[in-house]
């Protein structure tokens, strides 16, 4: 604990150095929920069915800006790898007395607690100024659900950013994944009148499970079966990018 | 006396698409004793950094076994790291961040206490005179007080083993003595330095043992005095003559120096061969041109390493 509550402490510290990216971080997705609520919610009407429960589409949205804080966390913590190696310090921070996991963890552990702010954030501009009711005893669940997602998106793209060279490369690949994961998910619409094929691929993406299950734990949308198989597939998606990054980190050089 | 640091027969093969694999380390074997101050020595690619990469987990090796104080590289990483304080070749310096930050973040992620990090800081600012620069971050520091800084992070911490890759690069000579001195009480009171330079007064002053590398391969390895006795074919010669022209000229290079410096009236050469032909080769010299003077001595550091690299080349 003594070592993840160190790297978390040199996370804050870097972080705390560019309150701008902190302020984007926190603040864009409050930009997305009040356009893309108010915009769509005047064109396509009032409400939409999902599994039978009628819902405004600002509401039907505030998950997927949800998902977009997680991935957006994930995706700027680990930009920070190419920090550490034009600066030097990422192959003298893999000769300290700490496991790659551990290193890994403590690195997500600050950047979550942003996640989970950034998402408080967007719940309650939601609830308060667009009437969104949400489900206030299952907060618990949409919190856990912040944390494991973060994570999970977290290992994934740190294992490319360890492992590409080059900063643009990465940012192709984040940028692809950006949007291939957002738009290939019930993000932003259900996915039941769709095409057998665009199914197919959305319910193979964590992105979807991801949307899904905040879905539930916030609206009460969804059957609690499919959740649950989607749950426990969001939780082995998390340990697994975590094997891949740690494995990744290990052969560094 | 037990050792500090094992390194047996250790290869590192670095593939290459091209099928022409890299021989990083061909079978190096040395151990440092606790308390010593070993060095390694060699030319650009002569498997210096990949030695400390090993020792310090962040690679692992092809074959061979190396320990720290008794774990192994490869099965205990952990445990080697918890011993371990490591100056790598490269600046590494957290550049957004103030100097305070870098040592004390440093000092934590070593486990050390917050308090203790606290006194350390003090020490150690004091010591290498950044104390007016803590509240700077670091990418407003010239490149050398970069290098002071990440050399000063070792002395926060009490790890039994540092290693070093040339860490003293582009440090200023005042800081570079200092810190070479602190090296040295460090390995007095028990602790083991392992370090690699290309600067050879510098092992040379600080090291008691020394390897020579090159192309992944040790050359020679042992303390300096064994060292040229090993080179006891090698010495350094000094002559002054009332004059040298062009004819003692050549008959100097004809006794096929390693090196030949002439200046004005005095010629300095380190000559490979043995002593009595030396002394005749001499004699016939001053028959010709009289010698005024002479010394014949052993080589240097520089002398041994410049010998070997040409026989090995």
């Amino acid at each position: 604990m003594k070592s993840i509550g160190a790297v978390f402490y040199r996370d804050y510290r870097q972080r705390m150095t560019n309150i701008g990216f902190v302020f984007w971080d926190l603040f864009a997705p409050l930009a997305y929920l009040t356009l893309f609520g108010i915009g769509f919610e005047r064109m396509i009407g009032s409400s939409f069915a999902i599994d039978g429960q009628a819902l405004g589409y600002t509401a039907f949205l505030l998950p997927g800006v949800l998902a977009m804080v997680t991935f957006t966390v994930a995706m700027n913590t680990s930009w920070g790898f190419f920090m550490d190696k034009d600066s030097g310090i990422f192959y003298e921070l893999l000769t300290y007395p700490i496991t790659r996991t551990q290193f890994l963890i403590g690195k997500i552990s600050f950047n979550v607690l942003l996640s989970l702010i950034g998402s408080l954030l967007v719940i309650a501009l939601g609830v308060v100024a667009m009437n969104v009711r949400i489900r206030w005893d299952l907060l618990p669940l949409t919190a856990a659900v912040v944390i494991g997602s973060t994570a999970g998106w977290f290992f994934l793209f740190s294992a490319f950013a360890i492992r590409l060279k080059r900063m643009d490369a990465f940012n192709t690949v984040t940028s692809a994944a950006y949007i291939l994961l957002m738009f290939f998910s019930s993000m932003f619409y259900p996915l039941t009148d769709l095409p057998v094929w665009f199914r197919a691929v959305a319910y193979l993406n964590p992105m979807t499970w991801q949307v899904d299950l905040l879905r539930f734990s916030l609206l009460g949308a969804g059957t609690p079966g499919t959740v649950m198989l989607e749950g426990a597939a969001l939780g082995v998606f998390a340990v697994v990018c975590l094997a891949f990054a740690v494995r990744v980190l290990n052969r560094a050089t | 006396m037990a050792h500090a640091i094992e390194v047996t027969d250790l290869r590192k093969v670095y593939p290459s698409k091209a099928g022409d694999d890299v021989k990083a380390l061909d079978g190096v074997s040395f151990e440092v004793p606790q308390g010593r101050i070993y060095g390694l020595l060699g030319p650009n690619g002569a498997g210096k950094s990949t030695v400390v990469k090993i020792l310090s987990t962040i690679t692992s090796a092809t074959s061979g076994r190396a320990t720290v104080l008794g774990f192994d590289v490869a099965r205990q990483p952990l445990d080697v790291r918890r011993r371990l304080t490591v100056v790598l070749q490269q600046t590494a310096a957290e550049t957004l961040l103030t100097v305070r930050d870098n040592l004390l973040i440093y000092a934590y992620l070593h486990g050390v206490e917050r308090t203790a990090a606290q006194r350390r800081l003090a020490a150690v600012a004091e010591e290498f005179e950044i104390g007016e620069r803590l509240r700077d971050t670091v990418q407003e520091l010239s490149l050398g007080t970069k290098r002071r800084i990440q050399v000063a992070k070792i002395f926060m911490l009490d790890s039994p083993v540092i290693i070093l890759d040339e860490a003293t690069t582009g440090m200023d000579p005042l800081m570079k003595r200092r810190v070479m001195d602190r090296l040295r009480a460090e390995a007095r009171n028990g602790r083991t330095i392992l370090l690699t330079t290309q600067v050879l007064s510098e092992a040379e002053e600080l090291c008691e043992t020394i390897m020579i590398l090159d192309r992944g391969r040790a050359m020679a390895s042992g303390t300096l005095q064994e060292l040229r006795k090993r080179s006891a074919h090698v010495f350094r010669v000094s002559l002054s003559f009332a004059a040298i022209d062009g004819d003692l000229h050549s008959r100097l290079q004809a006794l096929n120096p390693v090196e030949l410096t002439i200046d004005g009236r005095s010629a300095d050469m380190v000559i490979h061969g043995d002593e009595a032909s030396l002394l005749a080769k001499l004699a016939d010299i001053s028959r010709e041109s009289p010698i005024l003077q002479f010394e014949v001595r052993g080589p240097t550091l520089e002398e041994i390493f410049m010998t070997l690299m040409r026989d090995a080349r």
